[in-house]
C-alpha cells in the first residue's frame, strides 16, 4: 500500500516536473548561439550588410509582476518600465527630464510649426524610417487608430486622461503627419500624448472579430512592437525575456534582457549580494550602505516627481474642529521634527525633507521656501492662543466648543509600511511633548484607497493627518488641478472628487486655471510659485521627506542612465563586461 | 462502493454551492479593486467611475454573484454610460466552464490558474515526497528506540524545526547557502527564481533551483510530522498482536513493517489526505521568498488588489480539491483497512 502511494507521489512529481519544463517552451538562450535576428541562420555571405553583434543578459529584479503588457490597460509601475524594451513613446525624457524625440522627427513646438500658437493643436511630424518588429512601417494611422481605442466604449481602458478631456480629434492627413487638436490650449500636452502607440495591423483584426481588445492576445504577448528589444518570453509569476530587435533604430549592444520577479525584498536584497541580479528596484534608503559595501554594487536615486506628505483633512464636515484654525495646523508642523526623522529612519542625503508638492518636480519646484521648522515652544504659544489648553491634566490639550470639552486628539492615517509606521509612532512621542493627542491608524493599501462610496478612509475624510508618497498626474508636467480646487471636494455629491482633504482657496483655483492653458515654462513656473507659497501659508501640505526611486546598478553593466519618467529610456545602450 | 462515491459527490454539489455563496460575501469585506488597479496612484475620478459601470462592478452583490456563475451573455450591459444597456454581456459563468477575467490582467482566471498549477504541484510534491520518507524514517526509528539519545535529539530538533519561522529559515539557508557559500568560494546554491537565464531552463537548472525552497517546507514540516509517526508507533506496538507476533519468533524488521507500520498508517494517511488539497494552495511565504512563480503568490498578489474573481477561482479550486480528496481518503481507508466498510 505504501509502496504504491510512494511509487503515485514519485510519477506526480515527474510530471509536474516535465509539465513545468516543457510548458511555455523553453527559453532559447545559450549565449554561444549566433546572435541573429529571427529564426533564420546568420546570414555566412561576407556581402550582406553587417549584422548587428549582441552579447550579455542582463537581468533585473521587479518585486511586482506587471499585470498587463497594453499601456491602455495598466499604470502599474513596473509595466510602465518594460515599455523603453518593446514600446518606445513619441519622445523620450532622459536623465534630466528633457525630451528627446524617438518616433517624432521633432520636438512640437511653436517654433518649428508642431505647436499652435493658441495652443490648441499639436502637429507630430513622425520619422518615416521606423518599423514594427515585425517590418511594418509605423505610420500617423497607429496614431488615430490608438485613439479611437482609448475613446471606444467597446474597450475598457484604464484611463481616457487626456484625451476625453482636451482632445477633439486626432487625424492622419498623411502617413507622417498626426495632427491633434483640443478643445482648449493644453499645458501638460508634452508628457501625456502618445507615449505609446498601438500596432493598428495587429490590433485592428481583433477589434473587429471580437469587437473589443480587452481581451487581445497582445496585450499579453507583444511579440511586435517598436523598441531595441522584442518580448521573448512571459511566464506569469516567474520572468520576462526580452531579446535584442535587430531592426530597431538604435540597434541594442545587449543580447538579452531578463526581468525576474522576486516579491520579497529580503530576497531581493540577496540576489544582489549574491550577484544574481544586475538592476534591483524600489530599494530603501537603509539598504544603501551595506549594498555599496560589496564594491560591486552602486546605488542610484532617480527623481520621478514622488514626496512623502502629510495631507491635512481641513474640510468642515468630517475633520476636528481645531483642524480649521490655521494657527492650530501651523502648530502641528512646528511640533513635528522631521529633521530627525528622516535622520533616524531613512537618509538624510537621499531624502531630504520636503517643502512643497512640486519639490520634485523641476523646474516648478520652490526656490525660495523652506522646510517649517522644529520649533515646539512656539508650537505651545500657538495652541494657547487658539483656546487648546490641557485642562484636565491627562496631557492632552482640550477647549470647550458649543459647551461640550473637546479634546486635541487628531486620527493619523497611512498605510500598513513598516516605515510609516515608525514614523507615527515617533510622532505621537514629539507631540505628547506640545499636549496633542493622536490616534494612529493603519489600513492595508487597497482599504485605505478605496473610494467614497466603498467608505475609503481618504476619500471619505476620516482622519485630520494621511500621510503617503504621491506625484502629479503626468509628472513630470505639474499639473495637480486634481487635487487642489474646490470644485474637486470629495462628498456625497461628488464622490469622486479629488480633493478630500476638503482645501478650497478661490487664489488656487484660479491660479489652476491659469496654468493648465500657460504654455509658456517661465510663465508657469512663476503660477507654481505663487500657487506653492499660497498652500505653503495655509499649511494644509506638510513635507516629509523626498523620495526618489531608489535602484541598484551591478557594476558588470555599463551606460544605465535612469530616467524618472522612463527608467530604462537608454536601454539601447546598456553594456555587459564580465 | 461506486454507489457511494456517487452518494459522496452529489453530496457535494450543493456543499460547493453554498461554500461559494459564502466566499462571494467575503470577497465585498476586501477593497476596491479599481483603488489599487493604477499602481502607485489611484485612477482618476472619472476613469473609476466609468471602469466601475464597464467591469460590473457598480451592480448590487447578488447580481455580481449571478453574473459569476451563470453569466450575463443573455442580458445587455451599458459601456457607454448613458444610463441604456446596449452591449450584449460575453460571460457565461462558472458553471458552464467561464470563471470570468481577473480584474488586474484581465486573463482568463482558469488560465492563469493554470500556468502556476504545474509549478505549485512541482515544489509542493517534491517537499511533500521528502517530508513523508524522512518523517517515517526519523519517526519509526525514535519509535523503535524510545527515550535512547537519539530519540531525545530527535526530538529536541523537531521541536526546533517546528517553532521556526518559515521566512527566517528560508532567508538564513539563502544566506548561507547563496549569498555566503559563494563569498567563500564553496559550490553553492542559486538565490531566487526557477532557473539562470544564462543557462535557460533545463531539469538541472530547475533541480538546482529547488533545493533551497524544498529544504525549507522539509525542515519545517518533518518536524512535526516525524512527531507523529512516532506516537503512533509506539501506540501500535504496545498491540497485543504485536505481542503475538514477536512471541511466534517473527524476525524484529518484519514485525515492524508488516504488522506496526500498516496499522501505525491509518491516522497517518488521514493527515497526509488533509494535506494534498492544500498542498494546492502553495507555500505562500516560501514561494514568495524564493521567487517561486505558484499558487500561493497568485493568491497573495491578487488578494493585495483584491481581485476577487480570481480569488473566486483558486478559493473554489481548493474547496473542490478538499471535498475531493476527503473522498479519496475515506476510499483509501477501506482499502487499507478491510474492517471498514463504506455504504
Amino acid at each position: 500500500m505504501k509502496q504504491k502511494f510512494f511509487v503515485l507521489l514519485a510519477l506526480l512529481v515527474l510530471v509536474s516536473m516535465l509539465m513545468t519544463a516543457c510548458g511555455g517552451g523553453a527559453v532559447e538562450t545559450p549565449a554561444s548561439e549566433p546572435p541573429a535576428g529571427g529564426q533564420e541562420p546568420a546570414p555566412v555571405e561576407p556581402a550582406a550588410p553587417a549584422q548587428p553583434t549582441f552579447s550579455g543578459t542582463v537581468t533585473i529584479t521587479f518585486t511586482q509582476e506587471p499585470d498587463n503588457l497594453n499601456p491602455m490597460y495598466t499604470d502599474m509601475s513596473f509595466s510602465g518600465y518594460l515599455r523603453p524594451f518593446y514600446l518606445k513613446p513619441s519622445w523620450d525624457f532622459d536623465e534630466n527630464a528633457k525630451p528627446i524625440p524617438v518616433l517624432a522627427k521633432e520636438i512640437p513646438s511653436v517654433d518649428n510649426g508642431g505647436l499652435s500658437a493658441d495652443g490648441k493643436s499639436v502637429t507630430i511630424k513622425l520619422r518615416d524610417d521606423i518599423t514594427w518588429s515585425d517590418g511594418e512601417p509605423l505610420t500617423a494611422d497607429d496614431y488615430v487608430f490608438t485613439y479611437d481605442m482609448i475613446m471606444s466604449d467597446k474597450n475598457v481602458p484604464l484611463s481616457r486622461y487626456p484625451y476625453e478631456d482636451y482632445v477633439t480629434s486626432v487625424e492622419a492627413p498623411d502617413p507622417t503627419t498626426v495632427v491633434i487638436t483640443f478643445n482648449k490650449p493644453f499645458a501638460a500636452w508634452l508628457t501625456s500624448l502618445f507615449y505609446w502607440v498601438l500596432p493598428k495591423h495587429i490590433l485592428q483584426p481583433v477589434f473587429e472579430a471580437d469587437g473589443t481588445i480587452d481581451n487581445a492576445e497582445w496585450n499579453r504577448n507583444p511579440t511586435v512592437g517598436v523598441g531595441p528589444f522584442m518580448l521573448s518570453e512571459w511566464e506569469t509569476g516567474s520572468h520576462l525575456a526580452f531579446k535584442a530587435n535587430p531592426n530597431w533604430i538604435q540597434p541594442p549592444k545587449l543580447e538579452q534582457v531578463f526581468i525576474r520577479i522576486v516579491p520579497d525584498d529580503a530576497a531581493q536584497e540577496a540576489a544582489i549580494f549574491a550577484g544574481d541580479t544586475d538592476i534591483g528596484v524600489f530599494l530603501s534608503s537603509d539598504q544603501i550602505d551595506k549594498l555599496e559595501a560589496t564594491g560591486k554594487v552602486k546605488v542610484v536615486a532617480v527623481t520621478s516627481g514622488y514626496n512623502e506628505a502629510w495631507f491635512l483633512n481641513v474640510n468642515p464636515d468630517t475633520t476636528h474642529p481645531a483642524m480649521l484654525d490655521v494657527n492650530v495646523r501651523k502648530a502641528i508642523a512646528l511640533a513635528t521634527d522631521r529633521f530627525t526623522i528622516v535622520n533616524d529612519l531613512l537618509k538624510a542625503e537621499i531624502n531630504p525633507v520636503n517643502v512643497t508638492y512640486w519639490d520634485m518636480t523641476p523646474p516648478y519646484q520652490t526656490d525660495t521656501l523652506k522646510p517649517y521648522p522644529y520649533d515646539p515652544e512656539q508650537a505651545k504659544q500657538l495652541l494657547d492662543a487658539a483656546g487648546w489648553i490641557d485642562s484636565d491634566g491627562d496631557g492632552i490639550r482640550d477647549k470647550v466648543i458649543d459647551g461640550k470639552k473637546v479634546d486635541l486628539k487628531l486620527r493619523y492615517i497611512t498605510n500598513q509600511r513598516e516605515l510609516r509606521k515608525n514614523v507615527q509612532a515617533v510622532v505621537e512621542q514629539q507631540w505628547k511633548l506640545v499636549g496633542i493627542g493622536v490616534e494612529l491608524i493603519n489600513y492595508s493599501s487597497d482599504v485605505f484607497w478605496n473610494s467614497y462610496n466603498d467608505g475609503g478612509p481618504q476619500a471619505q475624510g476620516l482622519y485630520e493627518i494621511a500621510e503617503f508618497s504621491s506625484v502629479q498626474d503626468s509628472y513630470p508636467d505639474p499639473d495637480a488641478s486634481s487635487g487642489w480646487t474646490c470644485d474637486q471636494i470629495t462628498s456625497a455629491d461628488n464622490p469622486e472628487g479629488g480633493n478630500n482633504q476638503g482645501y478650497c482657496n478661490p487664489e488656487i483655483d484660479k491660479l489652476m486655471a491659469e496654468q493648465a492653458t500657460t504654455l509658456d515654462p517661465v510663465k508657469r513656473k512663476e503660477l507654481y510659485n505663487q500657487i506653492e507659497q499660497i498652500i505653503y501659508d495655509d499649511y494644509v501640505y506638510i513635507g516629509m521627506w523626498k523620495d526618489p526611486d531608489l535602484w541598484s546598478v551591478s557594476s558588470r553593466l555599463k551606460n544605465v542612465k535612469f530616467s524618472g519618467v522612463y527608467p530604462f529610456w537608454n536601454a539601447y545602450e546598456w553594456e555587459v563586461t564580465d | 462502493m461506486t454507489n457511494y462515491i456517487i452518494r459522496r459527490l452529489a453530496q457535494a454539489i450543493p456543499q460547493l454551492f453554498l461554500i461559494s455563496v459564502i466566499l462571494f460575501a467575503l470577497m465585498q469585506a476586501f477593497g476596491d479593486p479599481i483603488a489599487t488597479l493604477g499602481g502607485r496612484i489611484p485612477p482618476r475620478p472619472e476613469d473609476r467611475e466609468r471602469l466601475r459601470r464597464q467591469l460590473g462592478l457598480d451592480q448590487p452583490v447578488y447580481k455580481q454573484y449571478i453574473t459569476w456563475l451563470i453569466g450575463n451573455d443573455w442580458t445587455k450591459i451599458d459601456m457607454d454610460g448613458d444610463g441604456v444597456p446596449e452591449t450584449p454581456g460575453k460571460r457565461r459563468g462558472v458553471l458552464r466552464g467561464d470563471w470570468g477575467n481577473s480584474l488586474v490582467t484581465r486573463q482568463p482566471v482558469l488560465e492563469m490558474i493554470g500556468n502556476r498549477l504545474p509549478n505549485t504541484l512541482l515544489l509542493m510534491l517534491t517537499a511533500e515526497f521528502v517530508i513523508i520518507l524522512s518523517s517515517i524514517f526519523i519517526g519509526l526509528y525514535s519509535a523503535l528506540r524510545p527515550y535512547s539519545w537519539i530519540d531525545n535529539l530527535l526530538t529536541g530538533l523537531s521541536f526546533v524545526g517546528y517553532s521556526m519561522p518559515v521566512f527566517w529559515l528560508a532567508l538564513m539557508l539563502m544566506y548561507i547557502f547563496a549569498v555566503n557559500f559563494r563569498r567563500w568560494g564553496l559550490p553553492y546554491l542559486p538565490t531566487v527564481g526557477m532557473f539562470d537565464p544564462a543557462v535557460g531552463k533545463t531539469p538541472g537548472e530547475l533541480i538546482k533551483h529547488m533545493i533551497l525552497p524544498v529544504a525549507t517546507l522539509a525542515i519545517i514540516s518533518t518536524a512535526g510530522y516525524s512527531r507523529f509517526v512516532r506516537s503512533s508507533v509506539l501506540e501500535v506496538l504496545g498491540q497485543d498482536y504485536v505481542r503475538t507476533a514477536r512471541a511466534k519468533g517473527l524476525r524484529a524488521m518484519k514485525v515492524v513493517f508488516r504488522h506496526a507500520l500498516p496499522n501505525a498508517a491509518l491516522p497517518f494517511i488521514t493527515i497526509i489526505g488533509l494535506d494534498i488539497p492544500i498542498l494546492l494552495a502553495g507555500a505562500v511565504v516560501t514561494e514568495r521568498i524564493f521567487a517561486w512563480p505558484g499558487m500561493g503568490r497568485l493568491f497573495i498578489d491578487h488578494t493585495e488588489r483584491s481581485d476577487f474573481p480570481m480569488l473566486m477561482g483558486i478559493l473554489m479550486l481548493i474547496s473542490m480539491a478538499v471535498v475531493i480528496f476527503q473522498i479519496i481518503t475515506d476510499v483509501v481507508y477501506s482499502i487499507v483497512d478491510p474492517r471498514i466498510r463504506l455504504h
